[in-house]
C-alpha cells in the first residue's frame, strides 16, 4: 500500500468535521430559507372566482343570484351560500352588489318596499340604497353595499370577493 | 345575531337595534328508540330554519341558544322557559318568539311570556333533498313575515 492512498488522521478529522459542520449549517439554513420564501409559495384562499350566471340572463333589473363556496375556518370547513344582486347599469356594464346591509348585516331586497320602488331596502331598520348600492342619507347604513369583483368568460359571469366601499 | 363571541361583540354596542329574540325549542328523549330518529331530524330542521331566519335578519333578530327539554314534559317546562325569557328581557328585547315543532306547547301558550310560533313539522325525510330544502325555505320565509308583522 502506498502512502498516497492512505488517509491521514488529520485528513480524516478534517473531512468528518467539514461534513458534520455542513449538515448542521444546512439544518439551520433550510428552515430559514423556507420561511423567507413562504409568502411566495402560499396560495391565495379568497382569490377564487365562481361562475354564477349566464351573461344573457342579466338585465337592467337587479336579480338575485346564489352560489355556494367552501369556506375554511380555523376548525372546520363548511359550505356557505353567497348571494349577489346582479344587473347592467346605463353604460351596459355588469354590476354585482353584496346584499349584506352595512348597518348590522341583514339581507337587503331590491324594490321590496312599495314607497321606494327603485332602491334596495333593508327590512330590519329601513336602511335604503340607490340602485348603484350607495346608501341613502338619513337611513341607518353608513356605507354603500360592497361590490363583488367580477369577470366574464365564455358567456358566464364569475364573481370573486366582495369589496367594501367608503361611506357617502 | 348568534350566541357567539363575534356576534355578541357586535351586539353590545348596538343593542337598541336588535329588539327581537328567537328561541328555538328542541325536545328530545334518548330513552325512546322510536322517537330518537324523528327528534334528531326535527332538531336538524329546526336549526336550518333558525339559521335561515337569522341570516336574513341578522341586524334585528337575536338567535338565543337552543332550549332543550325532555319531550312530553311541557307542563313542567313552562316555569323554566319563562325564567329564560325573563333573563333575556333584561336586555332591550321587545319581541320574544319561541319556535317549536312540538304541538304540546300550544295548550300552554297563555302561560308563556313569549310568543309561541308553532310550525307543523316535516316528520322525517332526506334533509339534503331539494323538496325538503325548498319547503323549509318557503316556510322560513313565512315565519319571517309573521315576525315582521310585529315590528
Amino acid at each position: 500500500m502506498s502512502d498516497k492512498k492512505r488517509v491521514s488522521r488529520r485528513q480524516f478529522l478534517n473531512y468528518t468535521l467539514t461534513g458534520v459542520g455542513g449538515f448542521m449549517a444546512a439544518g439551520m439554513l433550510a428552515p430559514m430559507v423556507r420561511f423567507a420564501i413562504d409568502p411566495v409559495l402560499q396560495t391565495k384562499e379568497g382569490g377564487e372566482m365562481h361562475s354564477v350566471a349566464s351573461v344573457d340572463e342579466i338585465t337592467n333589473e337587479p336579480t338575485r343570484v346564489e352560489w355556494t363556496i367552501d369556506q375554511v375556518d380555523a376548525w372546520y370547513e363548511s359550505e356557505v351560500q353567497k348571494t349577489a344582486w346582479v344587473y347592467r347599469n346605463e353604460n351596459d356594464e355588469i354590476v354585482a352588489l353584496s346584499p349584506i346591509c352595512t348597518h348590522l348585516g341583514c339581507t337587503v331586497d331590491w324594490a321590496s318596499n312599495e314607497e321606494y320602488p327603485n332602491q334596495f331596502y333593508c327590512p330590519c331598520h329601513g336602511g335604503r340604497y340607490t340602485k348603484d348600492g350607495v346608501n341613502v342619507k338619513g337611513t341607518p347604513p353608513t356605507a354603500p353595499l360592497p361590490v363583488y369583483e367580477h369577470k366574464v368568460e365564455e358567456g358566464m359571469l364569475y364573481l370573486g370577493e366582495a369589496q367594501s366601499r367608503k361611506g357617502a | 345575531m348568534r350566541w357567539t363571541e363575534k356576534d355578541i361583540k357586535q351586539y353590545l354596542p348596538e343593542k337598541e337595534y336588535i329588539d327581537t329574540l328567537l328561541i328555538p325549542m328542541i325536545p328530545f328523549d334518548p330513552a325512546s328508540d322510536q322517537m330518537m330518529g324523528k327528534q334528531a331530524f326535527q332538531r336538524e330542521i329546526n336549526q336550518i330554519f333558525t339559521s335561515l331566519i337569522e341570516k336574513e335578519y341578522k341586524g334585528r333578530i337575536f338567535l338565543a341558544p337552543e332550549y332543550y327539554y325532555i319531550s312530553g314534559a311541557a307542563e313542567t317546562e313552562v316555569s323554566r322557559l319563562n325564567s329564560w325569557i325573563s333573563q333575556f328581557r333584561k336586555q332591550p328585547f321587545t319581541h320574544v318568539f319561541l319556535l317549536t315543532f312540538d304541538a304540546k306547547w300550544k295548550k300552554h301558550e297563555d302561560e308563556l311570556t313569549g310568543k309561541l310560533v308553532w310550525v307543523p313539522a316535516i316528520q322525517s325525510g332526506n334533509i339534503q333533498s331539494t323538496e325538503t330544502q325548498s319547503f323549509v325555505k318557503e316556510q322560513a320565509g313565512q315565519i319571517s313575515e309573521l315576525i315582521q308583522a310585529y315590528w
